[in-house]
């Protein structure tokens, strides 16, 4: 066996209570493409940002080349050899191509820049690697999002790159691009680089990599190559988790559609959507990053207005050019990012949750601080929300009880559609059943809900209907009990539409 | 794939008309820099008078000094202008490092011990914004605006709100010597901004700081230790303040208050430079034309015998066309 380039074992980091990783192993062999895979919270970026140098760990050994790295920092493992593909392009706007390829390694005459060598290096390695004629002095800013991408993997080259680390670097790309980053990828192993992939969609982990490491619950629960083992025994490795009595049941009739939607189009986000949401239902909506559920959701609530496409509430076409509208129309949204749309974290609880229905509890252009007082003390007390008393400020709760103000905000103001984004993302187990169980009220209550969610195994045992939104278009449609969270990874992954297309 | 997302290519071409917007702001700065140079040479009686253009220069030295400092603030924390840093305590600073001069000059130190005392306090003073803006992460223009106001503060403790006069043969060379017909004064503009040009746009050092302005988490990501950075450059700032400082006691022949009055020419100068600049970034060299352009104005406003102080408003006019025209070049 050849010397692992890298070599990562036992590695634990906790956030606060969090543990996003617990004896995580992660060995990587020079000349391999190694995919990195698992659901969202598993810990990739956790032990990836470890390996970085972003974050330290709390234990574990980390090997480079059989060098083993005591504290790591971004400087440090660079030297080493490693390189990182960010997820998010880091590249200054205003360089120019080659600028950005040589930074901190610039070709220099005495204390000059040496900017001709520069081009022509940069000019050189784009050609070399990906057979691509640009302008070394084109600015960053003017490039695709492809070319960044590009321009990025040509800095890690420049710089003598062994080990190559690319987290999600086709999210952003369309297809023709991604054959082409594949293919240099290709090139680059058989130069006898490490490449460690980091991908949701399944069917670029099964196209490209030898070998692949399931991570679930921070942990590494099974090393596997693709060709062997099949995509389908991969999605189950991930989302093999213990469905005990979290999710509780209820018993609704479901109504009449309250929202319905016909051919929703939002250029660049998602195109042709047409679905509808009844009267005590729970619709769930999942797809992966970038699929366009955020913005389906959003627009729904007015923060975006649709190109094309007509909302229905009620039997009455309307539309809404800002949530404000929306609101007055009885939608409301549970946002994603409480500390950023949620809630007024400044606020005390009681203000908080009375912002939504100030209306309601105002008369002659005065809150009426008896009404107000008696509604948020009953919302408190109803949703368990753990606060001294509701003139605390909502910074000082725990997040799940800052995402029952939230959810207490929007009850408070008699809705009929409920949009929820990730509501229980970033809170406890315990408050996790309490929002559910919040959840299943407001469906027996008469309203409709949809549910966004990227956790695949709530969206399975909490919705009535599930839709997979992939890459801007409704791709499928499963009742309860007609679909697992495996069988929906697939579909939402791609990996379905990739069988489909084989077997065609 | 069954559906394609037209996102990452829908966007070139706005990128395009971005593009020819701000060559056509770019274009229009030069055009208004000539045409107004015109308007002097043909409206105003002298203006072309080789003395008066020696003066201009020399007028502008000053100012382009100082605003050399603040734009090496600006490519260090953040070519917008708006959302980066920004160094407001420069010409406070100066005020006090030319009384910190002018004080031990008259105690009889000497002007080498003055002089560097005098950039000391300049650089001290450019710590001090660093520290408040990297370490305590106050926001540059909350930060600088409080050190700006110790050191103006310090500046009346130090003279008494006094003018105090300093004589020395160094400030003589400095004040009246010439070297190939061209001042001392304008010599010191030259040599600074050839170096600075050199530092900024041609060494490794350069690049780096502007890439540390122009995306902080990328400078990070490429191993580049992005706080020091930042620090380097507001201490470089108080550097230039103390440099100056010594330029305008000597022009001046003492210590006098009122420098910090020349901040808002200093940020217009600053801020102008950046649309003289194909990327619209700051730059030294659009920093001196921008310099040039704000003394050849008051210049010409002196000379057409219209108040000086239409030229503050002229000044004030100026950052706000300059900040609204690049912050919307950058909108598209």
């Amino acid at each position: 066996m050849t010397q692992a380039a890298i070599e990562m074992h036992g590695v634990n980091k906790t956030f606060g209570p969090v543990r996003a990783l617990m004896d995580a192993n992660l060995v990587v062999h020079p000349g391999t493409i190694h995919g990195l895979v698992g659901q969202n919270g598993a810990g990739k970026s956790t032990i990836i940002k470890v390996l970085a140098g972003i974050y330290k760990r709390d234990s574990g050994t980390v090997r480079v080349h059989g060098q083993e790295l005591d504290a790591i920092t971004p400087a440090a493992i660079e030297a080493c050899g490693v390189h990182f593909i960010h997820q998010d392009r880091l590249l200054v706007p205003t360089a120019t191509v080659a600028e950005a390829i040589f930074l901190r390694n610039e070709p220099h005459i005495g204390p000059f820049i040496n900017y001709r060598q520069m081009n022509k290096r940069a000019t050189e390695l784009l050609k070399r690697y990906f057979d691509l004629d640009l302008d070394p002095r084109t600015l960053i800013s003017e490039l695709s999002t492809a070319k960044q991408k590009i321009v990025q993997i040509t800095r890690a080259l420049a710089n003598d790159a062994k080990v190559l680390v690319l987290d999600e670097p086709t999210a952003a790309l369309v297809s023709k691009e991604v054959s082409s980053l594949f293919a240099v990828l290709r090139r680059l192993k058989a130069d006898n680089l490490a490449i460690i992939f980091i991908s949701h969609y399944m069917s670029e982990i099964d196209e490209i990599c030898d070998v692949v490491t399931v991570l679930r619950n921070g942990s590494d629960v099974g090393v596997v190559t693709p060709a062997e083992a099949g995509i389908e025994a991969i999605v189950q490795m991930m989302t093999n988790r213990d469905t005990s009595e979290m999710y509780p049941r209820r018993d609704v009739t479901i109504g009449e559609p309250v929202l319905s939607v016909n051919g929703l189009t939002l250029a660049g986000h998602f195109r042709d959507v047409s679905l509808e949401v009844r009267a005590g239902e729970i619709l769930g909506i999942t797809g992966l990053l970038g699929s366009g559920d955020k913005e389906l959701v959003s627009t729904l609530f007015g923060q975006s207005v649709p190109d094309r496409g007509e909302i229905v509430l009620n039997g009455k076409p309307v539309s809404f050019r800002s949530p404000v509208q929306a609101v007055r129309h009885g939608i409301a949204k549970i946002p994603e990012d409480r500390r950023a749309h949620g809630v007024a974290t400044g606020l005390s609880v009681g203000e908080n949750i009375a912002l939504a229905s100030l209306d309601q509890m105002s008369g002659w252009g005065f809150v009426n601080t008896r009404t107000e007082a008696a509604k948020t003390e009953a919302l408190i007390k109803e949703l368990g929300i753990k606060t001294p008393d509701r003139h605390t400020m909502v910074k000082n709760l725990s997040g799940g009880n800052q995402q029952k103000v939230v959810v207490a905000k929007w009850l408070s103001c008699d809705s009929q559609v409920y949009l929820l984004d990730e509501p229980t993302v970033a809170v406890d187990v315990g408050a996790k059943v309490e929002i559910y169980n919040l959840m299943n009220r407001l469906a027996s209550e008469g309203k409709a809900l949809i549910f966004l969610s990227s956790d695949l195994e709530e969206i399975v045992e909490m919705c009535d209907r599930v839709l997979v939104i992939y890459r801007g278009a409704l791709i499928g449609e499963y009742q309860r009990g007609e679909i697992d969270a495996d069988r929906l990874l697939a579909a939402a992954s791609g990996a379905q539409m990739e069988q489909e297309g084989r077997s065609a | 794939m069954t559906t394609t997302i037209d996102a990452p290519n829908g966007r070139e071409g706005q990128l395009n008309s971005g593009n020819l917007s701000k060559l056509a702001i770019r274009l229009g700065a030069f055009a208004a820099f000539a045409g107004i140079v015109i308007y002097f040479a043909i409206a105003a009686r002298g203006f072309t008078s080789p003395f008066n253009l020696t003066n201009i220069v020399e007028q502008s030295t000053i100012l382009g000094l100082l605003a050399f400092g603040v734009t090496v603030v600006f490519i260090g924390t953040g070519t917008d202008v708006q959302r980066g840093g920004i160094d407001l305590s420069i010409a406070a600073n100066a005020g006090l490092c030319a009384a910190v001069y002018a004080v031990l000059m008259r105690q009889g130190f000497g002007d080498a011990v003055s002089i560097v005392a005098a950039i000391a306090t300049g650089m001290i003073i450019g710590l001090l914004n660093g520290l408040a803006v990297v370490t305590l992460r106050i926001i540059p223009l909350l930060a600088t605006l409080a050190v700006m106001n110790i050191a103006a503060g310090l500046e009346l403790v130090l003279t008494e709100n006094t003018v105090i006069p300093v004589q020395s043969p160094l400030l003589q060379v400095i004040a009246f010597g010439r070297f190939l017909g061209i001042s001392t004064l304008a010599w010191c503009f030259i040599v600074i901004s050839v170096l600075l040009i050199w530092a900024l746009q041609y060494s490794p050092l350069g690049l780096r700081l502007y890439a540390v302005g122009g995306h902080h988490e990328a400078a990070r990501a490429a191993g580049i230790r992005t706080g020091r950075y930042v620090y380097a450059a507001y201490i470089f700032a108080g550097f230039m303040a103390g440099v100056t400082s010594i330029l305008i006691v000597s022009r001046l022949s003492a210590s006098t208050t009122g420098t910090g009055l020349m901040l808002l020419p200093i940020l217009a100068a600053a801020l102008l430079g950046t649309v003289f600049s194909r990327r619209f970034i700051p730059t030294i060299g659009g920093t001196l034309l921008a310099a040039l352009f704000i003394g050849v104005l008051a210049n010409g406003f002196q000379l057409l015998g219209i108040s000086s102080y239409w030229v503050a408003g002229v000044q004030g006019v100026l950052i706000l066309c300059v900040v609204a025209m690049t912050s919307f070049a950058k909108r598209d």
